[in-house]
């Protein structure tokens, strides 16, 4: 097993035994984090999940829009001018791009900037034109240009990578945790996205609930039984306004500046990995009504909620 | 890079997902290659009753997971049965002789023993494979096929199964259906049913019946039957805790169901026996199957309990309770209590004995395991995952069987003779699954 060296301040992390495995809790990226380790070794457990905990800052640091010095910021910073790019930040844009074309310009980093004209805070303040038509000018990766090295960024628009962040995120500290224990099944679970490293012993699957949104108070979740590979969730169970009794999703298409127009309430998708099931649950989100369509035709196991 | 084929969106998202993670496709595949590779499942089972039956068996099975989730199972089962089994005929007060099934030879039991066949002894090998196909995200398809052979029996069956989940996967609809086709060579030929079973002498049988064989037949050739089942199931997942399942099961024999080893005793009414014939079943059996069953996890264990109603032409209705309850010891071992009941109401045609003064019926079987009695085993297992990840288990069981009277009266001689004596067994099984 491979030492990891843990950075000096330790992220604040919890373990507790279950009965055929051991679940490590600590918060992240704005969910409550949980690592299901098939081990009743608590030991083995919290080192685990420390190295998860660990790994997952180190991604929201980088990457959150919320942080000054975070790499986003600085593009977003940028006013117009090139700025040099890590190895890895230059994947997350280069991926942005693939997704960007292959959704024909509905799946875009920078129309996060709706944000400022829209808030999904379950009110009924639904925005009028005027204050939507100014922010769609800045919106349209087109205008965006990614190097070898740079990454260019027009002055006033903004990246967001809120869209695949949290199951690269998933997804990476799932790698790190295969490559050092090999041999151990492990669920890591950002608030319903979710990875398993490996199969666990004797084919048992893991039993995950998640949140049904079709249901009031959203007590009744719905299990799911996975053995490996990634799950993610799209879906707007709290992050929506009401006006008039129609209901406006959170999911926002880039061209109009408005929700798309009747999505399901939440898309679940299980795939080779966490990234790729979220991308594809957020894809089928922006079909709208043919969101059941598109999930078919990609011939992926799936759950909708209308 | 633009696609216009929706339908591909998922493989390019593959590939970029890939790229992004720092991987390249090739290793992610050679990677769940070898996690799903081959599973090993084996054991050895000991089954021994008192005086009676003893059977050891050997089982390996191998399971592939394959990278689309279908899965290869092939089985491989191997056992070897010696000693005695009832032949039908009922105890007397003296010294019985019986012919041993081949026809050249006897065996002689004491007086006020249950008559058994201690002839057996027999080596079964079975083979069967199977593949699970999911295919349309919530259908899945099974088929298999089985092949068992023993000396004078051999089986063939094929199976299909469909099964497909609804509402969110919490709810899966099973139907299948097996088609199974027995031949048996009894040793010595088929009997005639009712026929008398003839004893050669003690000194110079070997002349004699052979040519008594030919003569009159009363053995002859091979027989076979087949077997169609059909199986309707749902599975419904209650909540994080629990599973509950119901079957219907409808399973139609047509052929030769006669054990041609199988024996009734013709008595007079005094008790006394005055001749041995051989049994005849009917050439149909129809049987409806009822099972229910709930699995409950507990904190550190798990509730399994199962009914099972079967109700068939013959008469036969049977009940069984099944339960077992593991607790976990610790991270990586258990202990599994089991206790299993069992009840089962005599067949129409059942009969302990003829009665020589009484017209010859057309079905009479004296086996009784076709008989009223109750079961039920106790046992208990004991499991543990080592650190490499196999895992081995130990079981041993108690299993005991009563048969019971069905209202038949014992005139005689055989008031006096235990005609339903119990049978009682001892299991016991090792696994190694790697």
């Amino acid at each position: 097993m491979a030492e990891n060296a843990l950075p000096a301040a330790t992220p604040p992390v919890s373990v507790s035994k279950q009965t055929d495995f051991c679940i490590g809790r600590f918060d992240a990226m704005a969910s409550p984090c949980e690592i299901l380790i098939e081990t009743s070794d608590e030991q083995l457990a919290r080192t685990i999940t420390l190295l998860a905990a660990t790994e997952a800052k180190r991604i929201e640091h980088k990457f959150s829009r919320y942080r000054p010095d975070s790499v986003v910021s600085n593009i977003n910073t940028s006013e117009g001018r090139p700025i040099p790019v890590d190895p890895e930040t230059h994947r997350l844009l280069a991926f942005a791009e693939t997704c960007f074309q292959l959704s024909d310009g509905m799946f875009d980093i920078t129309s996060g900037i709706l944000r400022n004209a829209w808030k999904f805070d379950g009110s009924d303040n639904v925005p009028n034109v005027r204050q939507i038509k100014p922010l769609l000018s800045k919106i349209g990766w087109q205008h965006t240009r990614l190097s070898n090295s740079t990454f260019t960024l027009p002055e006033g628009m903004e990246i967001d990578l809120g869209g695949i962040g949290k199951e690269y995120a998933v997804d990476k500290v799932a790698d790190t945790i295969k490559t050092g224990y090999r041999g151990i099944s492990v669920v890591v679970n950002f608030g319903g996205d979710i990875q398993v490293t490996e199969r666990r012993k004797h084919d048992q699957p893991w039993m995950i609930g998640i949140e049904n949104p079709a249901s009031a108070a959203a007590v009744t979740d719905t299990i799911v039984k996975i053995y490996q590979g990634g799950l993610a969730t799209s879906g707007d169970a709290r992050r929506y306004l009401l006006k008039h009794g129609k209901r406006y999703s959170h999911i926002l298409n880039p061209f109009t500046g408005y929700p798309v127009i009747s999505p399901p309430r939440s898309v679940t998708v299980a795939a080779e990995n966490c990234t790729q099931a979220g991308l594809l649950a957020t894809l089928a989100m922006l079909q709208g009504k043919h969101a059941a369509e598109f999930l078919a035709e990609q011939g992926l196991t799936h759950w909708i909620y209308n | 890079m633009q696609l216009s084929h929706k339908g591909s969106i998922a493989a390019a998202l593959a590939g970029a997902t890939c790229a992004l993670l720092g991987q390249s496709q090739a290793h992610a595949e050679t990677d769940s290659s070898v996690l799903k590779d081959w599973k090993f499942d084996t054991a050895i089972l000991y089954y021994g009753e008192t005086d009676r039956v003893s059977l050891a068996e050997g089982v390996v099975s191998a399971t592939k997971t394959n990278s689309d989730d279908s899965i290869f199972n092939v089985k491989l089962v191997l056992d070897t049965l010696t000693g005695a089994s009832a032949n039908g005929a009922v105890a007397q007060p003296t010294v019985q002789t019986f012919s041993r099934p081949s026809g050249k030879d006897s065996y002689q039991v004491a007086a006020g023993d249950t008559p058994l066949d201690d002839t057996f002894h027999d080596t079964r090998v079975q083979v069967a494979a199977s593949w699970m196909q999911p295919f349309a995200d919530t259908w899945r398809g099974t088929a298999g096929f089985n092949v068992s052979r023993e000396y004078d029996y051999m089986s063939l069956g094929v199976n299909g199964l469909l099964e497909k989940d609804l509402f969110q996967r919490n709810t899966t609809l099973s139907a299948g259906l097996s088609y199974q086709f027995d031949s048996i060579d009894p040793v010595g030929g088929k009997p005639t049913p009712l026929s008398s079973m003839m004893v050669p002498a003690d000194d110079d049988y070997d002349d004699e019946f052979e040519g008594e064989d030919d003569d009159h037949g009363a053995k002859n050739g091979s027989d076979d039957k087949t077997t169609l089942d059909m199986l309707f199931g749902v599975t419904q997942v209650i909540n994080r805790r629990m599973l509950m399942q119901f079957n219907y099961g409808l399973s139609i024999v047509d052929g030769y169901t006669t054990d041609p080893y199988k024996v009734l005793s013709v008595i007079n009414t005094n008790g006394v026996t005055q001749d041995i014939v051989y049994e005849n079943r009917p050439d149909s059996r129809t049987k409806h199957s009822f099972f229910w069953q709930t699995k409950y996890a507990l904190d550190n264990g798990v509730v399994d309990v199962s009914y099972r109603y079967a109700t068939d032409d013959w008469e036969i209705d049977s009940h069984t309770i099944d339960s077992r309850l593991r607790f976990n010891l610790s991270g990586n071992s258990y202990i599994q209590p089991h206790i299993r009941y069992y009840q089962q109401s005599a067949a129409d045609f059942y009969q302990p004995y003829l009665n020589q003064s009484a017209d010859l019926p057309m079905y009479a079987s004296a086996d009784y395991r076709v008989g009223e009695m109750t079961a039920y085993t106790v046992g208990l297992k004991y499991g543990r995952t080592l650190e490499n990840g196999h895992e081995w288990a130990v079981r041993a069981e108690y299993y005991q069987q009563d048969p019971k009277n069905a209202g038949f009266e014992q005139p005689g001689v055989l008031a006096d003779l235990d005609l339903y004596p119990s049978v009682k067994a001892v299991i016991l099984q090792f696994n190694y699954h790697f």
